[in-house]
């Protein structure tokens, strides 16, 4: 069995085994023919609906679906692929939520303020959101590295910061969209049509630049980490600091950057919802997917390109979801089926040991013989 | 009084211990030597319930006994004192001894009574332990004679001792020796794990040979050499010991010039309270000291690794004061630090990312802003093939290699960067003979080769074995300096403990 198979089985096990799970919880609480009913329900509403189009050709049984996938793959990939950075150089970015809540917001405030050509409106809105939501994730960082704060503490604690400003004051007081008049809009102003991304199939699908532009920025995640050198020092710093740090590398600063682009990610999370389909912030986002993020980053084994293929496919399973309702199945299954293969992901040393190769490898010795086992030093 | 019988032990694909038969009497000091990797500590944890043979037999006073735990052995009168020690350094001595089983009066732990007991103990057999000393305030040596006792109060006839001089002072080594004297005179037996042969030649009366999970020989002490031992370990003929060297007069370029160096430790207290030294191009410099009397840190002024505090210098040419490490590799300071899976080297990355390590910016490993490939790729098949790394692979994670083999790689590293001084830290410890001599032979080889060579060992007779000058460090001061050939053991002992000038205090 090769190396990189051996990497990826365990997810894709508990992904299986986490939809079996579901399966036979769903049948338990009803029954085996409305499990199997939601499960295709939800294959045709993320996946489109293959057997209407083949019946009516028409084609946007398929896009609107796929559509709707995509959408929903682009702001897990972007959320995840923030957990997976942050990984990379040794922090567990719990703050996802907050950095993208404030990049929304960022966006939605560009978006609706400034008047420019589509060209410019639209990076500079993304670019808003990403410098908010970097300089946010970059308060945990400047904790970490001047205090010793532990990162999963700050960040979290973050979030609810990030929650009080955003939800509970700026957008629903001075950026309102009717702040100073009487009207009664809960969110902020709507951004101008030039911040909204494009669509990409018109009318017949709500799918816009955010999905290829989520794609590209997984693609150069990967490459920055695997092959420039910047990234292979943020890797050692992530996987040994003080090698790294006898090794020459500036490890304050790799930790910040990293973290920094950490926090725009997220940021640029909070752009694609704004800018692709909410078209403003709207009051109390509460945004989840900065805690999905953490998920799909584990489950897609910190690999970028990994972290792509678990947003696909989890974006397609939560856009089918509200199928499931058609047959009266809770919608929140997806996530259910998410959070199960989040926890067998983390079991994934029993995974690895019932796929051990019963011979040993030469290369790798099982045991050093002559350790004595690990005592606690005097 | 004990028999090991046709002991089998297997680790996977590994055989660790291959039909071994032992017989231990009572009263007797016994050595067991070997390479690491041949078996000795995997034996003893055999007989101490660490480990459960494969198949074989433990005899005890003819019985066979079943030991499926440290319980067992000691319950057998089985005891044994790690390299590591066991101790809480927070408690006192007799807190520690009498931990798990301690005299209790109405539910509550019986201190005057544990010290009293303690105490009789220390008497019957000999030792001077103050019983109300906290043990982290105690010498490494007394830290030992705690854990000792700890077994004696456990009723232990037969007492094993893994690698026990490995952190002691000659003097503490030879206080230690009368110890294991005494209590084979006063009828118990001791067991020592050693691969240091002189010694065990001086204290142990039998001598058992294991070679690759094999007893390949039982011995007399009175009527062997050392070399004759050497060869049984190893299993060839002759072997180099220390082999002679010759002394080099410092006349190459002044590489350091440290005045009065002052630097914190990491729990804060003064490491360095003024040290002042040279390095020369084309000589090795040795450190001789106890652990902890500012050779680490030291080292990690002289890499950029620790902030100086006062004093200052000139090293390859730029001043010491706020040095950082990666200024340090500039100025061609190489580094072999003491912690090689902390700060040596990233064990979960592949041999050659971390070969690459340190100089992950320069050719051949990076090319522009990107990594090179093809270039790292070549350099560390290069250098694993020169250095005998087993497995030669350049893709697999370093982890998978043994200790031995992990180190060859850092030196390696260290060395191919063409370092104008190396600074090496225990740059042997824990390797097999074969992987000792071939490092030893590399610094030697770079110091032929013009480098200057900063070693810090606490292996005495390590630094006597390859520096040309040696300072000794006492409390972060240098106690005294040696030039080759005029190294004298004994006085640099008595330098190590801060006792010369005076009466050498044994106790």
């Amino acid at each position: 069995m090769g190396e990189r198979l051996r990497a990826v089985l365990p997810s894709v096990f508990s992904v299986f085994l986490a939809l079996a799970v579901c399966w036979v919880f769903i049948a338990l609480t009803r029954d085996a023919e409305t499990a199997t009913g939601a499960y295709l329900q939800m294959l045709r509403g993320g996946l489109g609906d293959w057997a209407q189009y083949f019946e009516s050709e028409r084609l946007t049984v398929l896009t609107r679906p796929l559509g709707e996938a995509a959408i929903k793959a682009a702001l897990l990939l972007l959320t995840g692929l923030s957990v997976t950075v942050a990984f990379k150089v040794g922090l567990f970015n719990i703050g996802a939520q907050g950095q993208m809540l404030v990049g929304a917001l960022a966006a939605a405030v560009a978006g609706a303020q400034l008047q420019l050509p589509a060209v410019l409106h639209i990076p500079v809105a993304i670019l808003a959101a990403c410098v908010t939501g970097g300089l946010w994730a970059l308060i945990a960082a400047g904790l970490k590295l001047a205090r010793g704060v532990h990162e999963v503490i700050s960040t979290i604690m973050l979030n609810w910061v990030a929650v009080s400003l955003v939800d509970n004051w700026l957008s629903v007081g001075p950026l309102r969209a009717g702040a100073g008049t009487h009207l009664s809009i809960t969110g902020t102003a709507e951004i101008a049509t030039s911040a909204q991304l494009p669509r990409l199939l018109g009318e017949m699908s709500r799918l816009h630049l955010g999905f290829p532009l989520a794609l590209a920025v997984a693609l150069a995640i990967w490459v920055w980490l695997s092959r420039l050198r910047s990234g292979f020092e943020t890797r050692a710093v992530g996987l040994g600091s003080e090698a790294a740090r006898a090794a020459g590398i500036p490890v304050v600063r790799r930790t910040a950057q990293a973290m920094g682009l950490a926090g725009a990610l997220a940021g640029m999370a909070g752009a694609v919802l704004v800018l692709g389909t909410e078209y403003r912030y709207p009051g109390g986002l509460g945004a989840p997917y900065g805690f999905d993020g953490i998920a799909i980053s584990l489950i897609g084994g910190n690999h970028p390109l990994g972290v792509a293929l678990s947003a696909l496919f989890f974006g397609a399973l939560r856009a089918g979801g509200t199928r499931m309702q058609l047959l009266g199945v809770h919608k929140s299954y997806p996530e259910l089926i998410q959070g199960l293969a989040l926890l067998f992901v983390a079991g994934r040393l029993v995974w690895l040991a019932l796929l051990r190769p019963r011979k040993v490898a030469p290369v790798v010795p099982t045991r050093q013989p002559e350790t004595s086992p690990e005592v606690p030093r005097a | 009084m004990i028999s090991l019988r046709h002991i089998h032990k297997r680790f996977g694909a590994v055989t660790a211990l291959d039909d071994v038969s032992l017989d231990i009497g009572t009263g007797e000091v016994i050595a067991l030597v070997g390479e690491n990797g041949a078996g000795k500590s995997t034996l003893m944890n055999v007989l101490y319930g660490l480990y459960q043979a494969d198949s074989g037999e433990v005899l005890v006073k003819g019985q066979p006994v079943r030991l499926r735990s440290p319980r067992d052995a000691i319950a057998q009168g089985i005891g044994m004192v790690h390299q590591h020690f066991m101790l809480v350094p927070t408690l006192t001595v007799a807190e520690n001894v009498v931990l798990g089983r301690e005299p209790s009066r109405w539910g509550r732990m019986d201190m005057d009574r544990a010290c009293q007991e303690v105490a009789a103990t220390c008497e019957r057999f000999g030792f001077k332990l103050d019983p109300r000393a906290r043990v982290d305030t105690l010498s490494v040596g007394s830290q030992q004679k705690v854990e000792i006792v700890k077994a004696l109060h456990r009723g232990a006839q037969v007492l094993i001792l893994d690698e026990p001089t490995a952190v002691l002072t000659p003097q503490e080594s030879d206080d230690l020796f009368r110890v294991a004297r005494g209590l084979a005179a006063g009828g118990r037996t001791v067991v020592f794990i050693s691969h240091k042969l002189r010694e065990v030649l001086s204290v142990a009366e039998r001598v058992a040979v294991m070679r690759r999970g094999r007893l390949v020989a039982e011995v007399r002490a009175a009527n062997t050499r050392p070399e004759e031992l050497a060869a049984l370990m190893v299993g060839e003929s002759r072997v180099p010991l220390a082999e002679a060297q010759t002394y080099h007069p410092p006349g190459g370029e002044k590489l350091l010039e440290a005045k009065e160096l002052r630097a914190r430790g990491e729990d804060g207290r003064p490491a360095l309270q003024g040290i002042s030294l040279e390095v020369h191009a084309g000589e090795i410099v040795g450190i001789a000291g106890v652990d902890g009397n500012g050779q680490r840190e030291l080292a990690e002024v002289l890499t950029g690794l620790r902030t100086l505090e006062g004093g200052g210098g000139n090293l390859l040419g730029g001043p010491l004061t706020g040095l950082t490490p990666a200024e340090a590799r500039r100025r061609g300071v190489g580094h072999v630090p003491e912690d090689r899976l902390w700060r040596a080297v990233v064990k979960a990355m592949t041999v050659e990312e971390n070969v690459a390590l340190g100089r992950q910016t320069q050719a051949p490993f990076a090319r522009g802003l990107q990594v090179d490939f093809a270039g790292r790729r070549e350099r560390t098949a290069a250098l694993l093939k020169a250095y005998e790394v087993r497995p030669p692979d350049p893709e697999v994670p370093l982890q998978a290699l043994s200790g031995g083999n992990q180190q060859k790689v850092v030196v390696a590293r260290e060395l191919d960067a063409g370092p104008k001084l190396l600074v090496v830290v225990q740059p042997t410890r824990g390797l097999d003979i074969g992987a000792v001599a071939q490092v030893q032979a590399k610094l030697r080889e770079a110091r032929d080769k013009g480098a200057g060579v900063l070693l810090v060992s606490l292996d005495l007779e390590e630094v006597l074995a390859l520096a040309d000058r040696i300072y000794v460090f006492f409390e972060g001061r240098v106690t005294g300096t040696f030039t080759r050939p005029e190294f004298d053991e004994r006085e640099i002992g008595r330098r190590m403990l801060g006792t010369h000038g005076e009466e050498v205090a044994h106790g």
